[in-house]
């Protein structure tokens, strides 16, 4: 489940190009344990963030293996192996009659999989997330907030919003759940 | 002005303002020559808050009496297929219009029409993407949903085909206690289990995918608490990490890349259908490419159609333009011209084959007793779409919208010569004859809209209408912004 971190700052810009640069900043100045809350994705937010790319990608490669593999074994178990019928003569093992519901299970679980893992890596491939109750600062409407976790190794709270509002962000706030939040 | 400054989004613009030809700004180009930049995406200076108002609208009031009066008549068509389907599987095949020697009737018709409906909205939700076609963004929710529905449609066909619908499970290979007695592989019939329900649920998974951020948006807006924890759920708590994004365009890009060699495969294998059958006219290489094409197109007349009740009834001019409605007519276009392409050659291979069989069929179908259903394919799909030559015509909602529901009917005419035809008369004269839908058969086609219908008109009150998130990547912040900037707020307090 997507870890949530108790305390934290919070910060918002109001355009995505401000967003990239401060997160070139955050990332500059050796924070770890920070994220981009934006409601659409932007571009260059990887390299801004010093994240690498997405390793979807492989779980894609694996899994379409898989459904190759799947279609192949099925198929050829099945007229070969366990309930061989002769068509008029022809060859049991009819690969180019095989293609295309191995092209169609291949797309099947690559996709599929590709799509169920993509969700739950964005839970649980990520640094701690602020708590749910926060988490309205309007980022899913027109706002790019900046958050820092507290459970970054550099944490002094002093010094963090001292920072973020360094980096020029708007309604800058430091969230102490146990404490309360703090305006 | 450097060209990132000159933003093709930056400029507000009204709907009725759009020419569709880009904005020329003279002396702004890299070398001090004019720089031509495209007409803004979303019209009326909209902010990213007011597209989530104007979006999420819908979804959050009391369904307008206009929808109430299209729901009713979706759901009384619904009603009249539920019926027929009931008496069908009561009274049996007998009561359908299909018996020797057309053994392929109005099921098949429907089945190839509605899985051809659903093709533009893959195309649209993937090719278009890939193509990094900004336009998309307006029209690919409600043409994603339209795919979904089709594909529902599609899915009643092959099943009631099979005379006996309650062993339609029979087609699943799986390991049973007949035998086993399992599907043979060699069939392309059992290929089309594999690709109607891949097709679907990729269709289906695209599309949640993209409706994820939207589904937060909607949660973000909502006021009542059982509201805001239902949308939760179905976005998956999403709370727009860039941490999530990173993974989420990732596979975003992978579905786009799966799902556009899977739509050009599923209307390829419904061709098998017939191509691997050995009968005159059916049984020619050009049907792959031939059924893709006349799908993309009579899905993306379907678009318009759509596209044509959002604009006026939801309200959505800002967000798909007369810009939009204007691309669609240019793929209506030159899809209408390959189907057109695709008959000529049919008849010219009929001919230049030298086959007696596939000359006759071909003479058989333009001037035989079906004649009338081959001049209705003829004219709707390849001779009236060629008004939209004309920019103006591409232009004017009316045309689009008539044009637009006659390529829809001389699809499902395409459908009926293609698999009446080639039945009626075959290898032996005195097993010719001849077929009929009877009113069974039209009670299930016109129930089938009413289905599709009722699902879109359920659509379009429970979930965005337009891709939100999506939509708000392709305006420009400078307008799109919540507060405005420090300067423009300055400007404002000097004044």
């Amino acid at each position: 489940m997507m870890p949530t971190s108790t305390t934290g700052i919070l910060g918002h810009f109001y355009e995505p190009a401000d967003a990239l640069a401060a997160a070139a900043k955050v990332r500059d100045a050796g924070w770890k344990h920070f994220d981009f809350l934006t409601p659409f994705p932007i571009h260059g937010m990887e390299a801004a963030m010093g994240q690498k790319k997405s390793w979807i990608p492989y779980v894609t490669a694996v899994l379409a293996l898989c459904g190759i593999l799947f279609a192949q074994g099925l198929q050829n178990y099945v007229m070969v192996w366990d309930w061989p019928m002769n068509f008029g003569g022809k060859p049991f093992a009819a690969w180019p009659a095989f293609i295309p519901i191995t092209f169609e299970a291949m797309v099947f679980w690559a996709a599929l999989g590709s799509a169920v893992i993509a969700i739950i890596a964005g839970k649980t491939d990520t640094i701690p997330q602020p708590p749910p109750m926060l988490v309205k600062t309007g980022a899913t409407i027109d706002r790019f907030v900046l958050w820092i976790s507290a459970t970054d190794p550099k944490w002094n709270a002093a010094e963090a919003e001292r920072f973020v509002r360094s980096l020029g962000a708007d309604g800058v706030r430091l969230v102490d759940v146990k404490g309360g939040a703090d305006a | 002005m450097t060209r990132h400054e000159a933003s093709p989004y930056a400029t507000v613009m009204d709907d009725g303002q759009l020419t569709g030809r880009p904005i020329v700004l003279a002396g702004a180009g890299p070398y001090g020559g004019d720089l031509e930049v495209p007409e803004p995406l979303v019209t009326g200076g909209k902010t990213w808050a007011d597209v989530d108002r104007d979006i999420c609208m819908h979804a959050e009031r009391f369904p307008t009496t206009r929808w109430w009066i299209a729901f009713s008549i979706a759901l009384a068509f619904l009603g009249v297929l539920v019926f027929s389907l009931i008496t069908l599987f009561y009274a049996g095949m007998g009561i359908a219009g299909v018996n020797q020697p057309v053994g392929w009737g109005s099921f098949i018709i429907n089945f190839v029409f509605w899985i051809g409906i659903g093709h533009a909205g893959t195309l649209i939700s993937a090719v278009l993407f890939l193509f990094r076609q900004q336009w998309r963004t307006g029209i690919n929710r409600a043409a994603e949903a339209m795919t979904l529905f089709a594909v529902a449609c599609a899915g009643i066909f092959p099943i009631i085909h099979l005379g006996r619908a309650w062993f339609a499970y029979w087609l699943v290979p799986y390991p049973n206690a007949r035998g086993p007695l399992w599907v043979n592989f060699n069939s392309p019939l059992a290929w089309d289990i594999f690709a109607i329900s891949t097709y679907g649920l990729v269709s289906l998974a695209f599309w949640y995918v993209g409706l994820l951020p939207d589904l937060a948006t909607v949660r973000d807006r909502a006021t009542h608490p059982w509201r805001k924890a239902l949308y939760n759920a179905m976005s998956f708590g999403w709370t727009g990490s860039h941490r999530a994004w990173r993974h989420y365009e990732s596979a975003y890009m992978i579905l786009a890349g799966l799902a556009t060699p899977l739509v050009f495969s599923v209307h390829t294998i419904v061709s098998f259908d017939f191509a691997t059958s050995v009968m005159p006219g059916w049984h020619t290489t050009i049907f792959p490419p031939y059924f893709v094409i006349g799908a993309i197109f009579s899905g993306f007349a379907m678009v318009i159609t759509l596209m044509t009740f959002m604009r006026g009834y939801f309200g959505m001019k800002h967000y798909i333009t007369l810009n939009h409605m204007e691309a669609m007519a240019k793929i209506l276009l030159f899809t209408g011209m390959m189907v057109g392409f695709a008959y000529s050659t049919e008849f010219f291979m009929a001919w230049y084959s030298g086959s007696e069989w596939e000359g006759f069929i071909f003479k058989n179908r333009a001037f035989g007793p079906y004649w009338w259903a081959y001049a209705i394919m003829f004219t709707c799909n390849a001779i009236i779409p060629q008004v939209f030559w004309f920019k103006s015509m591409r232009r004017h909602t009316l045309v689009l919208f008539v044009v637009s529901i006659l390529v829809n009917v001389g699809m499902w005419f395409e459908r009926y010569v293609i698999v009446v035809t080639s039945l009626h008369r075959d290898f032996l004269p005195s097993s010719w004859g001849m077929y009929a839908l009877t009113r069974w058969d039209y009670a299930i086609l016109f129930g089938s809209f009413g289905l599709f219908f009722t699902l879109f008109l359920l659509f379009v009150r429970v979930l965005p209408v337009v891709a939100i998130s999506e939509v708000k990547g392709v305006m420009d912040p400078k307008v799109a912004r919540g507060t405005p900037t420090r300067a423009a707020a300055a400007a404002i307090q000097e004044a």
